[in-house]
């Protein structure tokens, strides 16, 4: 059965599909982004929105669409949200 | 009656071991809510932070007992750290009912009391089977998790909690039969032993580290 999201969940789940997706170094689209992350159009511009005012994602503007990189703090950010998360599921809990 | 000077020191002493590893938990979970913003590490932050101060309260009556002179022997301050004992418990047992809602599943519920009609009116006596029920509520959900992610240091906690629960039930054993002095040590071995078991993910952490520059 499907499980809920907590909201550092799919930010952690955007930030870890633009790391690793991001093979060849120019960034990844909205697309990908919305398939591996598994919400809607809207609420994933206005989550890259955020991820970029925060800057723990890069974007890249090219001439017809945007695309998107993790930062340095972001790879930070997902280092840390998996000490935590190891820290919280010893006690049987999830982030 | 009173535990003997040399059993209340000792068991003082270990309380103050709970008092370290309870803080020491909730600094890193607390450390992780500013990070992440998770209300699950904020949950199990505040159960700790009660915890320890519950176990800080006890251990300084503990050791009032030393000195005659400065006897702390008021029920109200006895009460007041099983209060914060037993909130600490509740934080945790709700903590894993949270994580039951979310993830959407039956959860182990314990639906009957049976040992609370034992415990008669005195409020110590309830608030101490409570804590009993809320812990290990925490050791069977901990344990159902550990049947799902297969992960050792889950089920370490899991035998880490259920040492606490013996602890409790020691706990409440020593207020309704309060002429046996030995009981009070023997719920605070299991209690120390459990707390120390509860320090290996902090101590990981602690090895691990973490740098972030700040919340997001």
């Amino acid at each position: 059965m499907a499980q809920y999201r907590t909201q550092v969940r799919i930010i952690a789940d955007v930030l870890s599909t633009a790391r690793d997706m991001n093979v060849e170094g120019t960034g990844v689209g909205v697309t990908a982004l919305l398939r591996r992350g598994n919400l809607s159009y809207t609420r994933m511009s206005k989550l890259l929105s955020e991820l970029v005012g925060s800057g723990l994602l890069v974007e890249l503007t090219g001439e017809k669409i945007s695309k998107y990189m993790i930062s340095e703090k972001g790879v930070q950010f997902l280092a840390a949200y998996h000490s935590f998360d190891d820290f919280a599921q010893s006690f049987g809990l999830r982030l | 009656m009173s535990p003997a000077p040399d059993m209340a020191l000792i068991g003082s002493m270990l309380q103050f071991i709970g008092v370290f590893v309870s803080f020491s938990v909730a600094y890193v979970a607390l450390k992780g809510v500013k990070h992440t913003e998770s209300m699950s590490l904020m949950r199990l932050g505040l159960a700790f932070a009660f915890l320890g101060f519950g176990f800080l309260v006890e251990s300084i009556v503990g050791l009032g007992q030393l000195i005659p002179r400065l006897s702390i022997t008021a029920t109200d301050v006895v009460v007041g750290g099983l209060l914060l004992e037993t909130t600490g418990y509740f934080f945790l047992a709700f903590s894993h009912a949270v994580d039951v809602v979310m993830s959407k599943r039956m959860g182990a519920a314990l639906l009957i009391l049976p040992v609370m009609s034992l415990s008669g009116p005195d409020l110590a006596n309830i608030l101490s089977i409570l804590s009993f029920y809320f812990v290990m509520y925490g050791v069977v959900e901990t344990f159902y998790s550990y049947t799902r992610t297969r992960k050792p240091d889950t089920l370490f906690i899991a035998m880490g909690l259920a040492l606490l629960g013996v602890g409790t039930f020691f706990q409440w054993l020593s207020l309704v039969y309060q002429y046996v002095a030995i009981l009070s040590l023997l719920q605070i071995i299991p209690q120390v032993m459990g707390l120390t078991i509860l320090f290996t993910p902090v101590l990981r952490f602690a090895v691990g580290g973490v740098k972030v520059d700040g919340p997001i």
